[in-house]
């Protein structure tokens, strides 16, 4: 896009990755979804899904691109002052699901209710511990970019990446005991409101991870925009933040 | 500018330009009210007489009901308002060349879109699902329908309105014209700033929302289940968390918009300005959290929380009443000029009057206990919400159409429509607040225990047909004006406004390539001053 741009500078501005993105998300979950648990038709649901990655991937690795190149030259800089009013968003849906556990909890004869397994205490502070030192790494590496020096961040930023990785590698190894312990979404209210709470915060960090692959791999080609890290990080602090209010009303409340 | 501007097809689907994307909300939210239009045609054809008149299926009835309700308000009026009329108008008003995030501003139109697109899935899958717009459990967890299309139009729809929101909230700090304070806003700004914000807050919680239904229903998860521990009225609570506020999301923009037409065509300032945004705007964001209490008056909440609710609820009148003052005062010894979009705007203010007016009862929890779940109760809430927003949106539009297409309607044909669609409102929605009163419950698909009310239930379906009649006019008068029409002047109607000053249709950039730096003695109302350009 970028002949495109340069030489019809007063044309109408166009961009072709919006529209697959769009496309690409319908395909991503919501038709799948339905086929698999509505229709029971596995087979329309891996085909749809075959056609929204790839199409989430392709689009979002052209907007990058193109938002690098920062045709527009004036919206890269809001992007950090806009970042709040999305996390102002975000935090309502956990909001919103603190609120549904602590109305099922308070009004729980028994808590936790009957059939619910042990909880373990050290992998929750382990994961605490991980999640908080990722926080920590991505605020070196903005340092270390600020001080012009980028290997230094490109390494910091892979730690950080690296970290968020442990930690959702240890999500599901908290889940996959779990369920190997007969212990579902369905089997009791302790169930749904963990792995709903804990499954929308690993989907935060899945986010911000995918946030951060997008700021690394233009980062190793030289590539690096620096609102976006800094929006990126916000982000990543504000999945931190929530992570303890996950941690302390899901594991030890 | 250049002399020609390249503009094909790949200039519109692939446009990041605000305007475009602007219309092409408009042209999605209007395809999506007329669809939703023909289903209440046909729930309104199936009230015609007692018994099964048109379906003998109770469940065909319920997917009426339910793409009526939440195509209604999901894709037409919020699109309509937060998406055609703010991106338009938002950066023209406050002299920004686009918004903030261009891109991200076409990736929420196309999501939006992808919205529509599951709502008409609707009409194509075996199982369409019939939970009305509101999904409440148990049934929405139970029904044979399919659920997991209503909670993905929601998300989706929801996600694409956040997108848009941060987007123009920020394009309203950031991107402001030189010289353009706080102070120079209009009022359309104003209110669309305040619906973002109330967007931002309230829409995640509906869509944790009908996500738990989602997992209730398909992965067995037990938010909603009394025998597990769950609790029914924690999503009763959660959705009008969101969808109390998500009034305002409609009612703000669209009185905004009847602002800005009202004050263009009576040349006059705004009436207590200053007012009608703290104390009008500004309060109603403030409370607009404190009230979701009033739609569960019969769910067996506390009574102390009713009370508290119904307290809140009737200070809602205080703020609107602000904003009506302001519009009524906007009136007063202006040069009144009965152009289309201000029957409109007029129209506006008497049928918002008598929603709002028969709201006060509702608030109170003791008279709503009487006439709750009745025809009443959708009288009040299509006055107030229904009619008078779209009233505000059919106003706007005409109002913008010489600006967005370079060519004007014709003044017969926007006032035939007009007229009809006055008329066939009172019609239908006046009759409706007797019926209700005499206790016709909603959402039946027949009233065998009240044969008495068949001819009124004659009359608002003649009704919705006049209101039909109505909306093909209208839409008449668009396409009639965009092939026949002639060319617009820049500022036809002679505002003050900074849309107006730019060439229409305003070209890429919205200026011409002009930096536009506002004068200190220069606001967007300021009729008492010589008209220019900036």
């Amino acid at each position: 896009m970028t002949e495109h741009s340069s030489e019809h500078t007063h044309g109408w501005e166009t961009s072709p990755w919006p529209l697959p993105l769009a496309a690409g998300i319908l395909f991503l979950l919501p038709l799948p979804f339905s086929f698999h648990f509505v229709y029971k038709n596995s087979l329309m649901a891996m085909l749809s899904l075959g056609l929204g990655v790839p199409m989430v991937i392709i689009s979002v690795a052209g907007w990058t691109r193109e938002s690098l190149e920062d045709k527009y030259g004036w919206a890269s800089g809001y992007i950090v002052g806009a970042m709040p009013f999305f996390i102002i968003a975000e935090a309502f849906i956990f909001i919103a699901f603190l609120a549904a556990y602590w109305v099922i909890k308070l009004s729980a004869g028994v808590w936790p209710p009957p059939g619910t397994p042990e909880f373990p205490v050290l992998i929750p502070i382990i994961m605490t511990i991980i999640l908080v030192s990722s926080s920590i790494t991505i605020h070196i590496g903005e340092g270390k970019l600020e001080e012009g020096d980028k290997e230094g961040f490109i390494k910091w930023l892979g730690l950080t990446i690296l970290l968020g990785t442990v930690f959702l590698c240890f999500t599901a190894f908290e889940w996959s005991h779990f369920i190997h312990e007969g212990f579902l979404i369905g089997t009791n209210a302790k169930g749904t409101v963990f792995y709903s709470i804990t499954g929308f915060h690993a989907s935060h960090v899945f986010v911000g991870l995918a946030i951060f692959l997008c700021i690394l791999l233009p980062a190793i080609a030289g590539k690096v925009s620096k609102p976006f890290v800094q929006a990126g990080s916000i982000y990543w602090h504000f999945v931190d933040i929530v992570w303890f209010f996950v941690v302390s009303q899901v594991y030890f409340w | 500018m250049s002399a020609h501007v390249k503009s094909g097809f790949k200039e519109w689907i692939f446009t990041t330009d605000h305007k475009r994307i602007g219309i092409l909300y408009l042209v999605g939210s209007i395809t999506a009210f007329c669809l939703s239009g023909i289903m209440a045609v046909l729930i309104r054809l199936e009230l015609w007489s007692l018994g099964p008149t048109i379906t003998d299926d109770p469940t065909t009835y319920n997917v009426w009901l339910y793409m009526h309700g939440a195509v209604m308000i999901l894709g037409f009026q919020i699109p309509a308002l937060t998406g055609w009329f703010a991106n338009y108008l938002a950066p023209l008003q406050i002299g920004a060349k686009d918004v903030a995030f261009p891109r991200l501003n076409a990736f929420s139109l196309w999501l939006f879109w992808a919205g529509v697109v599951l709502a008409l899935l609707t009409f194509v899958v075996p199982d369409p699902p019939d939970v009305m717009w509101t999904g409440y459990p148990p049934y929405s967890v139970v029904t044979s329908g399919n659920t997991a299309l209503y909670s993905f139009t929601v998300l989706v729809m929801g996600f694409s309105s956040i997108a848009g929101g941060i987007n123009l909230i920020a394009t309203i700090i950031f991107m402001r014209a030189p010289g353009m304070a706080w102070g120079k806003l209009n009022m359309f700004i104003w209110t669309v700033l305040a619906a973002f914000t109330i967007q931002l807050i309230f829409v995640p919680v509906l869509g944790s929302a009908v996500t738990m239904v989602l997992f209730d229903k398909y992965l067995g998860a037990t938010f909603f289940n009394p025998g597990m521990g769950g609790d029914v009225l924690i999503y009763q609570n959660l959705f009008w968390f969101y969808s109390h506020p998500a009034v305002y999301v409609i009612l703000l923009p669209g009185i905004g918009m009847i602002f800005e037409i009202v004050a263009t065509f009576s040349r006059n300032r705004i009436f207590n300005f200053k007012v009608a945004v703290y104390g009008g705007v500004g309060v109603l964001v403030l409370i607009t959290g404190e009230v979701w209490v009033h739609h569960l008056y019969t769910s067996g909440l506390a009574d102390w929380l009713r009370v508290f609710q119904m307290v809140t609820t009737l200070m809602i009148s205080v703020p609107v009443g602000i904003l009506m003052i302001s519009l009524v005062g906007t009136l007063r010894g202006g040069a009144i000029d009965y152009k289309t979009p201000m029957l409109y705007g007029v129209g506006f203010i008497f049928v918002f009057l008598v929603g709002g007016l028969t709201g006060i009862p509702l608030a109170m929890a003791s008279l709503d206990l009487a006439v709750h779940d009745t025809h009443f109760v959708v009288a009040h809430f299509h006055f107030v919400m229904a009619v008078s927003m779209t009233f505000a949106i059919m106003g706007g539009t005409y109002y913008l159409f010489p600006k967005m297409s370079g060519r004007m309607y014709s003044e017969t044909l926007g006032r035939t429509g007009f007229w009809l669609f006055l008329i066939g409102v009172f019609v239908t929605f006046g009759t409706m607040f007797f019926v209700g009163l005499d206790g016709m419950p909603r959402r039946y698909y027949d009233y065998q225990m009240f044969p008495q009310l068949e001819n009124l239930h004659k009359v608002q379906t003649i009704g919705t047909m006049i209101i039909g009649l109505a909306v093909i006019t209208i839409l008449i008068s668009w396409i009639h004006g965009l092939v026949a029409g002639e060319k617009a002047p820049s500022n036809p109607w002679g505002s003050r406004s900074l849309e107006w000053d730019t060439t229409s249709p305003p070209g890429p950039g919205n200026f011409g390539g002009r930096s536009i730096v506002v004068p200190d003695d220069w606001d967007p109302y300021c009729y008492d001053k010589p008209g220019r350009t900036l």
